[in-house]
């Protein structure tokens, strides 16, 4: 009776996660077998051609990249700063210190509709910036800015305590501490956050749905102002809805392809140290 | 890590700064949507914020369809995948070595990883035809239903649940397992009796934060969903309206009246309200979550 039970839960439980890992698998397979029917250099390389739905996504990767190095450029000082408040500077006020990180797990789960409507206030009506590759990077910036503390909390706190008792005892300051000691170590943690947070940037739709990015008509931005960028996830997200014509479908299946491939290589960079930063952590 | 030293240096002094500047952001956005949906509390009538009906030519902003689709959609993808990511979890923490659940927990993460506008599109070109036919005998007008969004949902925040179960139960005491199996406990025993006690804050927490993730997300919803407005169903707990169209907070959000209200004070407004409705719903679901493990487990 009981090993009967014993089999039935290791049975059912091995069917979930059997059904997880062919979802998984489904998944990647329908867009891999489906996307690379249609991709090649040209569609890479090319521009796209007639309503949007023809021809290649050149300039939509060049967007998505520049959105995600402008988020890069906002979030990694931001993160760095909040890391360091939490894990150093209010290390001895813990009340403090646990405001901070709930309040970043809160910001963390904010729904990202809600930064595109900020952004579509603040850059668009207030600055009056219209649509801005640059507001669609702070924006991305923000939503990632939790991931990439987080991470790099997690790596501070890993850190052996005597790295710091042997810094001070050879009489560096406080600053000198953190910068050469303290952040130096921890850099893998702030590299692999960031990562895994661009990866989660490069395909974001909603906060650059209000106040930066088209559909078509954008090139290279030449400036702040009235600057849209045109995005693989937009250009997804608009074609997607008035998708019966089949060529179309391909077309979506290809930018869907490459998308997935750029956010993959960047998760994929950040994978192996975050296991082993996180299984760390939790044995620690 | 404490480190001594005076309080007014410049890499303090920045960091310090950053953060204030970070805080600033996000307590400004929530200011933002405060002062904005102010014309809506004070239109007369207000109340009708409470109703079941939005109609914005007419001035009519019931924030409840919004709500219900938002509600619906949630619980569909719960229902779906908190049993099928916790049972997941089980599998690769109790029976599954390191190795092969470290493997499972990276493929999941890479599932995890997927953009939602991908996921939309899996959607609209998959599993609408897909629901289309499950329905059938209700006949659906099309494949755009709330059970489409809630389905879809189910597989967005599988990783979500599955891994964070996974770290709680994971996270159990070896000696424990082995004083239970030492006893003569079975291994289902073990996982139920023991580990899932241990856990249990755990799982709630994996389900809560799963839960915020459907509940804020917008663009793969939005692309399956057929955003029709006023839908309030005739009976509130039936699977009927599930096979309809519907409007969920994000949608309504996320499609074009953001843009076309922006002269009208009230019809902004409104939607700021609702801004507001999900701001906070999805922020107390998961602080909760969050709550139950980070701040018991890592700053005791």
């Amino acid at each position: 009776m009981r090993r009967g039970l014993d089999r039935v839960f290791v049975f059912l439980a091995g069917a979930c996660a059997a059904a997880v890992c062919a979802l998984l698998l489904g998944i990647a397979g329908a867009i891999v077998w489906r996307g690379l029917a249609v991709l090649d250099w040209r569609f890479v390389t090319r521009l796209a051609a007639g309503s949007g739905g023809s021809g290649g996504v050149f300039y939509e990767i060049l967007g998505t990249l520049i959105l995600v190095a402008a988020a890069l450029l906002v979030s990694a000082p931001l993160a760095t700063g909040v890391a360091l408040t939490e894990a150093v500077y209010l290390d001895s006020r813990p009340r403090a210190g646990r405001w901070l990180l709930s309040a970043l797990y809160a910001a963390n789960s904010i729904p990202s509709v809600l930064l595109g409507i900020a952004g579509l206030i603040v850059f668009s009506r207030w600055l009056g910036w219209g649509k801005s590759w640059l507001a669609g990077g702070i924006l991305l910036g923000l939503m990632i800015l939790p991931t990439v503390s987080v991470a790099l909390i997690e790596r501070l706190r890993s850190l052996p305590r005597k790295y710091v008792e042997a810094a001070t005892g050879l009489g560096l300051s406080r600053s000198q501490v953190v910068r050469s000691v303290l952040l130096r170590q921890s850099l893998s943690g702030l590299v692999s956050g960031l990562l895994l947070g661009l990866a989660r940037a490069a395909g974001e739709t909603a906060p650059i749905l209000f106040a930066a990015a088209v559909f078509s008509g954008a090139g290279l931005p030449a400036g702040i102002r009235d600057s849209p960028v045109v995005a693989l996830p937009y250009h997804i997200f608009v074609l997607a809805q008035d998708s019966l014509d089949p060529a179309v479908q391909d077309h979506l299946w290809g930018a869907a392809a490459v998308l997935l491939g750029l956010v993959f290589a960047l998760s994929l960079l950040a994978l192996p140290v975050r296991l082993r930063i996180h299984e760390e952590a939790k044995h620690a | 890590m404490r480190v001594g030293g005076r309080p007014l240096e410049l890499t303090r002094i920045v960091s310090l700064g950053f953060t204030a500047l970070a805080a600033a952001a996000f307590l400004g956005m929530l200011a933002l949507f405060a002062a904005g949906s102010a014309p809506l509390w004070r239109q007369p009538g207000a109340a009708g914020f409470f109703g079941i009906r939005w109609f914005f030519r007419v001035h009519q902003f019931g924030f409840l369809p919004m709500i219900y689709g938002t509600l619906a959609v949630s619980a569909v993808a719960l229902a779906v995948a908190a049993p099928l990511g916790i049972g997941t979890a089980f599998f690769t923490a109790e029976v599954l070595p390191r190795r092969a659940r470290l493997a499972v927990k990276a493929g999941v993460e890479l599932l995890a990883g997927i953009p939602s506008v991908v996921y939309g599109l899996l959607g609209v070109l998959l599993l609408r035809d897909f629901v289309v036919r499950l329905i059938a005998r209700w006949e659906p007008l099309s494949g755009d239903t709330l059970l489409t969004g809630g389905l879809l949902l189910a597989v967005m925040i599988l990783p979500t649940v599955m891994t964070l179960a996974d770290d709680a139960l994971s996270g159990v005491p070896a000696g424990q397992r082995l004083a239970a199996r030492a006893l003569g406990l079975t291994r289902a025993e073990t996982a139920l009796r023991v580990a899932t006690r241990q856990a249990f804050p755990g799982l709630v927490s994996a389900v809560l934060l799963g839960l915020g993730r459907a509940l804020g997300e917008t663009i793969a919803v939005f692309l399956v969903i057929g955003r029709q407005d006023n839908q309030w169903p005739q009976r509130l707990l039936a699977f009927e309206p599930l096979t309809t169209a519907g409007q969920t907070l994000t949608t309504k959000l996320g499609g074009s009246e953001t843009f076309i209200s922006y002269g009208d004070p009230v019809h902004w407004g409104a939607l700021m309200g609702l801004a507001l409705v999900l701001f906070a719903v999805v922020a107390a679901v998961s602080l909760a979550g969050a709550r139950l493990t980070t701040w018991r487990g890592r700053r005791a």
